[in-house]
Order: C-alpha cells, then sequence, then structure tokens
C-alpha cells in the first residue's frame, strides 16, 4: 500500500488540433502524498486548472497516467472517481436549499435516507451553517457559498478534495479567514487537498508542500521553506516573494560579480559548478552597514509601513533593492545619492541553474 | 425603497402612474372589452340573421349542457360538446407533450452551438412565420392526403400497398398543431437553456449523478420557467386552434374553435357562441392555475 494519493506519470495534454493545438500539460510528473494539503501555484494559464480537471476526469490526458490511490483512473469517468471539486465559480444548484446542495451527492451515490439526512447535518455544523440550512444560494453571500460549495464537496467523503482558486472571488478579508477555514477542515478531515492559487502568499501560509508550475511545467516541488529559501530557479525565485538576481563569474564556492566584489555563495540545486551565473537573494536578508561588502549608491526610499524599501544601485547598474525594518521615527536615513555598503549572511545568495 | 410619507417620492409613484396611464386604459379596453361583450352577448337571445336580440336569456347557458333532439323535442344532454371539448383538450395535451419532446432537445441543440451557429438556427426556427398560417397548412394537406407526397412515395417503393388515410383524422390535426406550434415552443426553452449554467452539470458529474440523474435532478429543474412558459404558449392556442382543425380535421373532427366559429357563422346563433368562449376561457384559466400551482409545488416537494 502506497503511501500516494494521486500521482500524475508523464502527463500530457494538448487543446485542439493542428495549428491550434495548445499544450496545456507538457508532461508533468508529480506524486501527491495522502491527507497533505498541496498546492499547485503558478501563473494564470499555466495550466493548473488542466491538471484539476485530468484528476477530477473532466478531461482526459494526451498522454502519460493519472493514478489514485495506485490505481489507474485515466479515462474513468467524474462520477465513478472518489475525488470532488471545489468550483472557482461555487457552481451551487440555484433550485436547491443549502441542506440540499449537501445532499445532493451522497444522494447520487444511493446511499440511504438516514444516512444522507445525518451527513447533511455533520457538514454543516463542520462549515458552521446550521443556521442556513433552508436557504437557497441565491440568499447567501460569497463567503457562505463558499463555504457551502466546501461542505457539498466534502459530503460524499472523498478520497481527495480539489480546490480551484476557491478564494479568488472573495475580498481580502473574508479570503484570510477562509484560509484559515480551510486548513481547520483540512485537519479535521484528513482529507488530501490539492488547492491551485496564483496567490503565492496563500500558498505559503496553508501548504505542507507547493507545487510551482509555469507554461505547463511543474518547476519545483518542495514545502514552503524549501521553496522559499532554495528557489530553484530565477522564475520560481521571482515568482515566490520578491529577489534580487546578481551576475557574475562562479569558481568554486565564491563569485565573482560583475561589479567586482567576491562573494561567498551557496549553490542552489542543478546549479552549475563553475562559469558565468545569476544569483538570487532575498531584499530582507540584505542589511546596510558602513563598511565591508558590496558597495551601492542609493537611488531611492519608499515606506511602506512596516517596511521601507530602500533601492540601491551597484557600480555596473544592476539595481538591489533592500527591506529595512522601518524604525520609530519612519525615516530609515539614508538619502538618494548617499554611498552605502550591503551585507548578508553566508548561505543567502543562491546560485541558480542556468536557463534553458 | 421610500418611506410611505415621503411626499417626494408620492408625487414621484403618482407621476409614474399617469405617465402609464394611456398604456394601462388601452390594456384594460383592449383586453376586458372583448371579454365582457362575450359575457353580456351569452345572455342574450340570438338574432334571427345571426347577431343578437338585445332581451335577457339563459338560452344559450341551457345549450352548452342541454339540447333538445331536432326529431321528437326530446331534452336531452349535450354530449357532442363534451366530445368536442374533450377532444380539443386531448389534442391540445398532445401537442404540448410532443412539442416538448422534440423541442427540448432542439432548443438544448441550438443553446449549445457557438454564437454564430445560434443565430442562425435561431433565423432558421422563426422561418415559418414568414409564410401564412393557411398556406403551411395547406402544405402539410398536400404531404399527407391520400395522393399527397408521403402515400405516393409508400406505394411507390411497395411498403404498401393502398394509401394509409390520414388527412381529416385527429392525427392530421395532431401533426399541423404540433408543426405550428414548436416554435412557440423552442423559444421559450431556448432562452431558459441559454441561461442555464453549464458549469451545473460538471458541478453534478462530479457528485457521481448519472446522465439521466442531470437530467432529472439539475436540467429540468432549473429550465423549469422555460418549460411551463413554452407549454403554456403551444397548450392555448392549440386548444382554440382554428384553421388547422379545419384545414387538416374536415368536418367531422371539429375542435372548440371551429365549434365556436360555427355558432358565429351557419349556426346563427352568436349567444351560443359567446357562452362557448368564456367556457374556454374558464377551463384554460383553470387549467393554468393548477398546472402553474403543480409545476412550482413539485419542485418544493420533490427535494424536502
Ligand atoms: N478547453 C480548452 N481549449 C483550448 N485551450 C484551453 C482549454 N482550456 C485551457 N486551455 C489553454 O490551456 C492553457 C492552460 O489553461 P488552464 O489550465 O486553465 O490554466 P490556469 O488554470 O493555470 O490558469 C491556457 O493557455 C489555456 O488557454
Ligand atoms: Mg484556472
Amino acid at each position: 500500500m502506497s503511501e500516494t494519493a494521486v500521482e500524475a506519470r508523464e502527463t500530457r495534454k494538448v487543446y485542439g488540433q493542428g495549428a491550434a493545438a495548445v499544450t496545456a500539460l507538457g508532461g508533468v510528473s508529480l506524486a501527491i502524498r495522502k491527507g497533505e494539503f498541496f498546492t499547485l501555484l503558478g501563473p494564470s494559464g499555466c495550466g493548473k486548472t488542466t491538471l484539476l480537471k485530468l484528476i477530477a476526469g473532466f478531461e482526459s490526458p494526451t498522454a502519460g497516467q493519472i493514478l489514485l490511490h495506485g490505481s489507474d483512473i485515466t479515462f474513468d469517468p467524474p462520477n465513478t472517481r472518489p475525488v470532488n471539486t471545489v468550483f472557482q465559480s461555487y457552481a451551487l444548484f440555484p433550485h436547491l436549499t443549502v441542506a440540499e446542495n449537501i445532499g445532493f451527492g451522497p444522494k447520487m451515490q444511493g446511499r440511504p435516507k438516514a444516512e444522507i439526512a445525518e451527513t447533511v447535518k455533520r457538514m454543516l455544523a463542520l462549515v458552521r451553517m446550521e443556521q442556513m440550512a433552508d436557504r437557497k444560494p441565491g440568499q447567501l453571500s460569497g463567503g457562505q457559498q463558499q463555504r457551502v460549495a466546501l461542505a457539498r464537496a466534502l459530503a460524499p467523503a472523498p478520497k481527495v478534495l480539489l480546490l480551484d482558486e476557491p478564494l479568488s472571488a472573495l475580498d481580502l478579508k473574508l479570503r484570510k479567514e477562509m484560509q484559515i477555514e480551510l486548513k481547520r477542515l483540512q485537519v479535521e478531515t484528513g482529507i488530501t487537498f490539492i488547492f491551485v492559487t496564483h496567490d503565492q502568499e496563500e500558498a505559503l501560509t496553508m501548504s505542507d508542500r507547493i507545487g510551482v508550475m509555469q507554461a505547463g511545467r511543474l518547476l519545483q516541488v518542495g514545502d514552503p521553506r524549501a521553496i522559499y529559501t532554495r528557489p530553484a530557479n530565477r522564475f520560481v525565485a521571482s515568482f515566490i516573494g520578491e529577489s534580487n538576481f546578481l551576475h557574475g563569474t562562479l569558481r568554486g564556492n565564491e563569485m565573482t560579480l560583475d561589479a567586482g566584489p567576491v562573494l561567498p555563495v551557496e549553490k542552489g540545486d542543478n546549479a552549475p559548478a563553475a562559469g558565468p551565473v545569476t544569483a538570487a537573494i532575498r531584499p530582507e536578508q540584505i542589511r546596510i552597514a558602513a563598511g565591508g561588502g558590496i558597495p551601492a549608491k542609493v537611488r531611492d526610499t519608499v515606506y511602506f509601513g512596516t517596511d521601507t524599501h530602500c533601492v540601491a544601485t551597484l557600480s555596473d547598474g544592476t539595481e538591489i533593492t533592500v527591506r529595512l525594518q522601518s524604525p520609530v521615527s519612519g525615516d530609515v536615513g539614508l538619502h538618494p545619492g548617499s554611498d552605502v555598503h550591503l551585507r548578508f549572511e553566508p548561505g543567502a545568495l543562491i546560485v541558480l541553474p542556468e536557463e534553458t | 425603497m421610500s418611506a410611505p410619507d415621503d411626499p417626494k417620492a408620492r408625487d414621484e409613484a403618482r407621476r409614474g402612474w399617469l405617465l402609464s396611464a394611456p398604456a394601462l386604459v388601452l390594456l384594460v379596453v383592449g383586453a376586458s372589452g372583448p371579454l365582457l361583450i362575450m359575457l353580456v352577448y351569452s345572455f342574450l337571445e340570438p338574432g334571427q340573421y345571426g347577431n343578437v336580440e338585445w332581451a335577457l336569456s339563459f338560452k344559450a347557458w341551457f345549450n352548452v349542457v342541454m339540447t333538445r333532439d331536432i326529431f321528437d323535442g326530446t331534452l336531452g344532454f349535450a354530449d357532442a360538446h363534451l366530445t368536442i371539448f374533450w377532444r380539443s383538450a386531448k389534442l391540445a395535451l398532445l401537442t404540448t407533450l410532443f412539442a416538448f419532446l422534440v423541442g427540448f432537445p432542439t432548443a438544448w441543440f441550438i443553446a449549445t452551438r457557438s454564437p454564430g451557429a445560434r443565430t442562425a438556427f435561431l433565423f432558421l426556427i422563426t422561418i415559418p412565420f414568414w409564410t401564412n398560417l393557411l398556406i403551411r397548412t395547406f402544405a402539410i394537406n398536400q404531404i399527407i392526403r391520400n395522393e399527397g407526397f408521403l402515400n405516393t412515395f409508400l406505394l411507390w417503393t411497395g411498403i404498401i400497398d393502398a394509401p394509409i388515410v390520414m388527412l381529416y383524422t385527429d392525427f392530421a390535426v395532431f401533426v399541423g398543431m404540433t408543426y405550428v406550434y414548436l416554435p412557440l415552443m423552442v423559444l421559450p426553452l431556448f432562452a431558459a437553456i441559454d441561461r442555464f449554467d453549464m458549469r451545473l452539470l460538471q458541478a453534478g458529474y462530479d457528485l457521481y449523478a448519472s446522465r439521466w440523474q442531470l437530467l432529472r435532478h439539475v436540467i429540468v429543474p432549473v429550465v423549469k420557467p422555460g418549460i411551463i412558459a413554452g407549454s403554456i404558449l403551444v397548450f392555448i392556442p392549440a386548444l382554440g386552434a382554428y384553421v388547422t382543425p379545419r384545414i387538416l380535421g374536415g368536418g367531422r373532427n371539429m375542435m372548440i374553435g371551429n365549434f365556436i366559429e360555427l355558432q358565429f357563422g351557419q349556426g346563427r346563433n352568436w349567444p351560443l357562441g359567446a357562452a362557448l368562449s368564456v367556457v374556454l376561457l374558464v377551463v384554460v384559466t383553470i387549467a393554468l392555475i393548477v398546472y402553474t400551482r403543480f409545476a412550482a409545488g413539485s419542485q418544493d416537494k420533490s427535494h424536502g
């Protein structure tokens, strides 16, 4: 018995044919563990929804396989897969009450009436919607509809729950609440969640593991810390959080910047052994010091409340953003044109693999 | 909403009424005027050469249910009227049902095409309206009569060796009415299906529904307003149909519309025609109330 809930093997999906063909997924392999909160993160159009559709059964792959708990379900129709979806549009049945919406899945599965009633009650309590049981979806707010959609998808007790950008229609405050709520539901039910988002903060705060996608490819899979601190390439480094990129020549564990200074570096996965390279460093990892490090000239400072961003220019023109905690006075005391030195801990500067 | 004691809002409301007054007057006079005339006429004496004599009489209403035998003068139940009513109701119901069975897949097909194709199909649906109803009905007559295209073809292929009698039967009336009223079913159904969110199908399919269950538990309940509208639009004119039963049903297979016309024409009994019209109106109204109640109610109950 494997520990894998869902596995995609070299899954390709091409929409259309001939000149109009769009490759939505280009050979994605991925194993999602049982009971984990897995997030697919990537910009719009990168193929996240397509991958979910392949797992739910709404589309079948052009090539490759989809496995659920070890068995091949590649061509099974959606109504036979123990997988449920929370749709971005919620897609609640407008003619049914909240309770009937939640009971729809178990009813279609042919469960006995008493069991359905019991399930509905339990689900209503789980999403805290007991008071709304007899309302129609049209009488609910966005957040309430969201909860009903969740309860409806959880009611048939699926092995895997798919969530396609379920929070994107909510306003910021409600979204934060629902993030916590979702995480709670996942822990309480123990069901494997596959969550899709293009919001990196959402992905970092909620997930056990994240899969970063771009243009139909899976770039990196790892826990939030690993994705953030050791991005696999330039795209991941800039899509998740912010990064500064420095160019130079690598020799051993030292890098000679094009701007002059020689710095100790950490090698990321698949980084080249030597030669011209790009390295990334997070704005919050850099300190401003009186001496040592890399000499730079302040170009501008931007006040963000808790943070102040300082943009400095190296001698070769490379711009570096430094994130400083704003002092009590609110003024970091850096003026455009003043000379500063940028320092950081060894290990903060990561050498990225060559772009292919 | 504004408070009722806000004078400005009240003025505005009054002005709104005044502005729509001409339309309202037209509607009231146009809709209830003829009905009122019918009601009054049904309580008058028939004139010798048609029209009415202004004398109060309940004979017409009596004649709706009772009839005097022309030979021995004995009173009897007017079962001919009941037969005609029953045939009309049966044919109208059958027509509505069949128009739905044909119209639903048609409307679904059109609503799920690309926007361009959809416009083209809707255009095709409306083409029959360009031709006069009489001419279209005669065309059907040409197809189904004994020496018509259909029988000629069937005889030629040898499938039959004597023409099938179709013209001047209830079947002919049913076919003709289904053909004539089908667009009235398709258009409201199309409007409802067009508004139907196809993502609901995905949601239902994801929640273990079979295709049949999707139709029964998701599609039909959601597009129900369109089904109700289409059924009403077909049933009412079908019940009172005149041209189609006249041309395809001949003299024997009269429907209520033809019978009423007979009273105003050859029968020279305007009060009886008026009384029958009122009966038809009442029957339709009751049928509509029962139908809409039933349709709305079944939705609430079936998922309770
Ligand atoms: N039904 C479809 N037909 C043609 N192209 C599609 C279809 N669905 C998605 N695509 C294309 O596939 C790519 C990936 O889409 P999608 O999986 O929806 O991305 P995401 O959910 O990450 O935004 C996009 O370029 C999109 O235009
Ligand atoms: Mg998407």
